[in-house]
């Protein structure tokens, strides 16, 4: 064991580094796995609610609800009000409801249309 | 004075007294009632302040969308900036969090639940937390093992996730889903989950049916509010927590309400008992270093309390000042003594704006006394 330190420190420290990441990784697995899901989410429904709740105009809610992790596709279905947003690899779709609930994000996604963003 | 003479005028003025306080006041009906202030050097110095030069760019600096203020029942100053306009139903963030105390209050004053009453009475799947209590969630104080910071850490923030990944298509039960970390009613932990709990109380307080409307039939309907949206989870419960949407101007009514001790016109809609509550610090709260600056919890509603020794938050505010607060810089400023309620709407996405600072620079522009004083 010893040994094998001395003749490669490198690799060694290495080896701990991905070790630690792998533990680190198993013990947040819930957190990680749900991650993906939040640019496309909050993207979604906050841009459905700027707009279709608040009444504001669609330039200014695409940029209400930029973050640092840019979205990969977009789409507002304005006949449906139904805003549907693509980030970190994850689509998700929030649906204005009706004046008194406004937008609510749905189960299912809805499909981005070819090219949209 | 002959003694049947002083008997006459004491009574005329026992009488004088007796009159129910409305009939001197001044309350909203279908719209407010507006009598600006005059321009001055205080209210320009409050508008520097408050509405800088906007930049949508860099998204830098203070960044009020509304500003409105009511002095004695009467909007006296309103600006809007950005998009947002008079009929602009804005997004409360947290001060949602308020006005569902504030509606709970109604369903209190009817007798539908007590403070010690266990949460899983009205909601069953607290009953793997059978101590935590109804007082306990309104104080931030449930014990939960929650997380609530999501600006430093997304990946674990607990309010990320309820809003909208694993929490967001039922926020309460994912709330109760989490572990116990202390014991209930000792420790004041902010928490978005907490607020989100006595929502889905609230719907086994008032029956399924009820619920759906409750918030508008039990408060805004009786203070004249038109514009309220309230977005609920899938699981119909009201996002208690982040999602209610009011004009400023409708917003100032709840903050009239609470000014006026939970009075609305001849109607006590809330008990001030209640009130009194939301204004009472919590229990076993402790101030430290690290919270300096920070505002008191109450019963869901936030203090400029001085209490345990330490300096209270907002040192140019009067004591009894208290409000309701949300991301961004939203905020509904209840000052009782100088009868002002203050509204700001904002998008502030950096920490320069300061409570603080706007409420100093407001009483000087609107509380005579203050005004009086700087211009000498």
């Amino acid at each position: 064991m010893s040994a094998f330190i001395k003749r490669r420190p490198f690799s060694t420290v290495l080896l701990i580094i991905v070790v630690a990441l792998a533990a680190l990784a198993w013990v947040n697995r819930v957190h990680l796995a749900a991650f993906p899901g939040i640019i496309g989410a909050l993207s979604a429904k906050e841009y459905c609610s700027c707009r279709y709740v608040m009444d504001n105009e669609a330039g200014y809610c695409k940029s209400y609800v930029k973050q640092i992790i840019p979205i990969s596709g977009f789409f507002d279905d304005e006949a449906n009000k139904r805003v549907t947003a693509r980030g970190l690899g994850s689509t998700q779709t929030a649906q204005w409801k009706s004046q008194r609930e406004g937008c609510q994000l749905l189960p299912q996604a809805a499909e981005l249309p070819a090219g949209s963003n | 004075m002959p003694a049947p003479a002083f008997r006459r005028l004491s009574l005329a003025l026992g009488l004088l007294c007796s009159l129910p306080p409305a009939f001197a006041e001044t309350w909203p009906a279908a719209d407010w009632a507006v009598a600006p202030v005059p321009a001055s050097p205080a209210v320009a110095a409050l508008e520097a302040y408050a509405f800088p030069q906007r930049d949508d760019d860099s998204r830098k600096g203070v960044r009020t969308d509304a500003l409105l203020v009511i002095r004695d029942g009467q909007i006296i100053y309103e600006r809007y900036a950005g998009p947002t306009k008079a009929s602009t139903p804005h997004l409360a963030w947290s001060v949602s969090k308020s006005l569902m105390a504030t509606t709970l209050g109604v369903a209190y004053g009817k007798g539908l639940f007590r403070l010690d009453d266990p949460v899983a009475k009205f909601y069953p799947p607290m009953s793997q937390h059978a101590d935590i209590k109804i007082g306990h969630l309104l104080n931030w104080a449930s014990g939960l093992d929650w997380q609530e910071g999501y600006e430093y850490a997304p990946v674990k923030s607990s309010v990320v996730a309820m809003l909208y990944t694993r929490g967001r298509t039922d926020m309460a039960a994912f709330t109760a889903s989490f572990g116990q970390a202390a014991t209930p009613g000792t420790r004041f932990l902010y928490s978005s989950g907490d607020a989100n709990l006595l929502s889905a109380a609230l719907r086994g307080m008032v029956g399924t049916e009820a619920y759906k409307n409750y918030p508008w039939t039990a408060l805004f309907e009786p203070l004249g509010i038109t514009s309220a949206v309230w977005e609920t989870d899938a699981a119909g419960t009201f996002v208690g927590s982040s999602y209610a949407y009011l004009t400023a101007r409708d917003l100032a009514r709840v903050g009239l309400l609470m000014e006026r001790d939970g009075r609305w016109g001849e109607q006590q809609l809330v008990p001030k008992a209640w009130v009194d509550f939301n204004r009472t610090p919590f229990a076993n709260y402790q101030p430290s270093k690290e919270t300096e600056g920070d505002a008191i919890p109450g019963g869901q509603w936030w203090l400029n309390a001085p209490i345990a020794g330490a300096a209270k938050p907002w040192p140019d505010a009067p004591d009894e000042t208290f409000a309701a607060l949300g991301h961004w810089g939203q905020a509904l400023y209840v000052l009782p003594k100088e009868n002002l309620v203050i509204v700001r709407y904002a998008d502030d996405r950096d920490h320069s704006y300061s409570h603080d600072e706007l409420l100093k620079l407001a009483q000087a522009a609107f509380v005579p006394a203050v005004q009086n004083r700087e211009a000498k």
